[in-house]
């Protein structure tokens, strides 16, 4: 098989509560390759965001080895971790985690006017992207003209518009009705068709149908890591 | 940081502000205020120096008076009302005796006088005898008509130049010249106007009024005044040594025993830029004092709502991280956007500033011209942003240290 985007190895992640040590993850290993559409599960609690995290490197491991497309994440800097969350990862949250003053085409340049990208040229990229997701119609309005669906939507055009090597949503539609909810994973699914690689943490287990790998963690420990033999993959 | 990225954070800096405009205004007050001092105070400067620029060119730069009064302070005031008159002897003694000026002459003065018109009366004129080469010296210079000449002077012929506070209040609206003044019961014609000299130091100069030496004394008498003579030197480098001449020969004109003090003044225009030092000295200092008290209130203002700012957008903070913001990009759009709310500051205070400076010029009728120089209002913008940008180290610091997951999790 070809080389893993993202490689941990026993990873722990420990919160030192004033004294009381919070074991939010111990002992996690794996291997995440390019194409891959992942779900993550597991009870309320059980280190999913911690995870989710970790790999995004928005927060490093207390312990263990973090190899992102081959480089040790332990050896970077604050700016080289800001530069790979730039470049190589797309997030998107369960709180959508929009600007809420700037339009949603300012939101999608956002991470654009990070890499240096000219304004013209972030433009272009940012109207491209929403076009994509289905909002050409929709790119001036503010996140609170948008509803719920549709600020996901934009989040998730944001977290594409760098064409990152893996995208990352934390619970994307613990947000939205159970409609709205299948939308966006409909959406996740194309994209995943297109090429991108994905992790998507769900509790729910209709959403993590789509996936063809599902990985349950429970305190802080994989439970299970299996390929999803109904997954929708046509 | 990229070029593109700045401008960007400038954008976006500009863009946070106008969204709490009021706040923002509050904010600056003390910025506004002390950018308000500083261009005051370099227009309050700069005016007392242009002012005192015209006065020394009214006076002459070249010029000299030997006096039994010093113009300037600073002596002992029973010395000096003890030293013995000039008399015109000792002036005339001293003015044939002395080679290096250009032009020398004594000269008469009778304070507080009437000058009557018709049945209109002007009190507190000077009363000036002079000779006819006080033409030659800068005081001299008519606007209207001309100065008296050597006939006239010679012969103590009645004829009056006069200064122009004396023609604007005598004759508002027609032509003096030509028109009947008394002068101590004595009737004059004005044959000239001296052109407008005085400014706020040296408004006396225009309520004077100049008739022949040879009439004055015809008046006054030669006793019991003292005489002063005028000396142009020709230039000021000669100054010098005019001076040390003057001082040798009145010294010898008057008997002064060797080691004993000068028992007369030898005044020149210099001596009111003595006076102005102190008077700049006061200027900055007041205006320094205010403007440090407004910056540091203004400072402590704007860190003050710039930590309310962090922690009001400590998601927007943790958002732009996890896009890939550096700690310097935080930390610089912190910084740009205290900056801006300086500079903002600066901008309605050259504002106020202009509108204050000109409506106080012009309600005042002031001399000093309503001129800000250039270069103020630069340092005064660069002040502002400087000031911002310390303001606002702290609180940016704190922005771009923020741990980035607690940053997205907070409510
Ligand atoms: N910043 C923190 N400081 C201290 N403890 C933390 C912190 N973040 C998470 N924890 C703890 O770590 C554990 C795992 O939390 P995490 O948020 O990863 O769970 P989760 O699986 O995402 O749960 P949920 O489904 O409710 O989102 C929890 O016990 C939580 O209390
Ligand atoms: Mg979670």
């Amino acid at each position: 098989m070809n080389t893993p985007i993202i490689n941990i190895e026993h990873i722990a992640r420990v919160y030192d509560m004033g004294g009381e040590k919070v074991h939010a993850l111990r002992d996690v290993s794996l291997n995440i390759y390019p194409n891959e559409y992942i779900a993550i599960m597991g009870p309320s609690g059980s280190g999913k965001s911690t995870m989710m995290n970790i790999l995004g490197c928005l927060d490093t491991p207390s312990s263990g080895i973090y190899n992102f497309k081959g480089l040790d994440v332990k050896e970077m800097d604050d700016n080289d971790l800001a530069e790979i969350r730039n470049r190589e990862i797309g997030f998107v949250f369960q709180t959508f985690n929009l600007l809420p003053r700037a339009s949603a085409l300012k939101n999608v340049e956002l991470p654009l006017v990070y890499s240096g990208v000219s304004r013209s040229e972030r433009r272009d990229r940012a109207i491209k992207t929403l076009e994509e997701v289905g909002l050409g119609d929709r790119m001036q309005h503010k996140p609170n003209e948008l509803s719920g669906g549709q600020r996901q939507r934009v989040a998730i055009a944001r977290a594409l518009v760098t064409k990152p090597s893996i995208i990352l949503a934390d619970e994307p539609t613990g947000n939205l009705d159970s409609k709205t909810g299948v939308e966006i994973m409909r959406l996740f699914q194309e994209l995943w068709k297109r090429g991108n690689t994905i992790i998507v943490v769900t509790h729910e287990e209709d959403i993590a149908r789509h996936a063809h790998r599902i990985v349950r963690i429970r305190d802080g420990k994989v439970e299970s890591d299996t390929t999803n033999p109904q997954s929708a993959i046509a | 940081m990229k070029i593109s990225e700045f401008f960007e954070t400038t954008r976006i800096s500009f863009e946070a502000l106008s969204s709490n405009k009021m706040r923002s205004f509050l904010t600056t007050l003390g910025v506004v205020i002390g950018i308000f001092f500083v261009v005051l105070m370099g227009w309050a400067i700069n005016g007392l120096d242009s002012t005192l620029d015209k006065t020394f060119n009214a006076i002459g730069t070249d010029m000299l008076y030997v006096d039994k009064w010093n113009w300037a302070g600073g002596r002992n005031w029973r010395n000096v009302e003890a030293r013995k008159d000039i008399t015109y002897a000792q002036a005339l003694e001293f003015c044939k005796r002395i080679k290096s000026a250009e032009v020398v002459m004594p000269q008469g003065r009778a304070w507080g006088r009437q000058v009557q018109f018709k049945n209109q009366l002007l009190n507190g004129i000077t009363i000036m005898g002079v000779p006819h080469q006080y033409a030659l010296t800068p005081s001299g210079n008519v606007f209207q008509g001309r100065f008296f000449s050597q006939f006239e002077d010679m012969n103590s012929a009645d004829v009056a130049v006069i200064g122009y506070n004396v023609a604007i209040n005598l004759f508002p609206d027609s032509n003096s010249l030509g028109k009947t003044i008394k002068i101590a019961g004595r009737s004059f014609t004005i044959i000239g106007v001296i052109e407008k000299r005085g400014t706020f130091i040296t408004d006396f100069m225009d309520n004077q009024c100049y008739i022949p030496l040879s009439s004055f004394f015809g008046i006054f008498g030669t006793t019991g005044r003292s005489i002063s003579i005028a000396i142009k030197a020709g230039s000021e480098e000669q100054l010098d040594e005019v001076r040390s001449e003057a001082v040798g020969i009145m010294r010898a004109v008057r008997n002064t025993p060797p080691g004993a003090e000068d028992d007369f003044a030898i005044n020149e225009s210099q001596a009111f830029r003595e006076e102005s030092k102190t008077m700049r000295i006061a200027v900055y200092g007041i205006g320094l004092g205010l403007t440090a008290l407004s910056f540091i209130v203004g400072m402590i203002g704007i860190m003050n709502i710039m930590f309310v700012t962090v922690t009001e957008r400590t998601k927007e903070i943790g958002i732009r991280k996890a896009l890939g913001a550096t700690r310097t990009s935080i930390l610089i759009q912190f910084l740009t956007e205290a900056a801006a709310l300086c500079f903002t500051g600066a901008v309605i205070a050259f504002v106020i500033c202009s509108i204050a400076i000109y409506a106080t010029v012009k309600i005042f009728d002031l001399a000093f011209p309503p001129y800000i120089p250039p270069a103020l209002l630069l340092i005064a913008t660069v002040v502002s942003i400087l000031v911002g940008i310390i303001a606002g180290l702290i609180p940016a610091m704190r922005a771009s240290r923020m741990n980035t997951v607690d940053a997205l999790r907070y409510e």
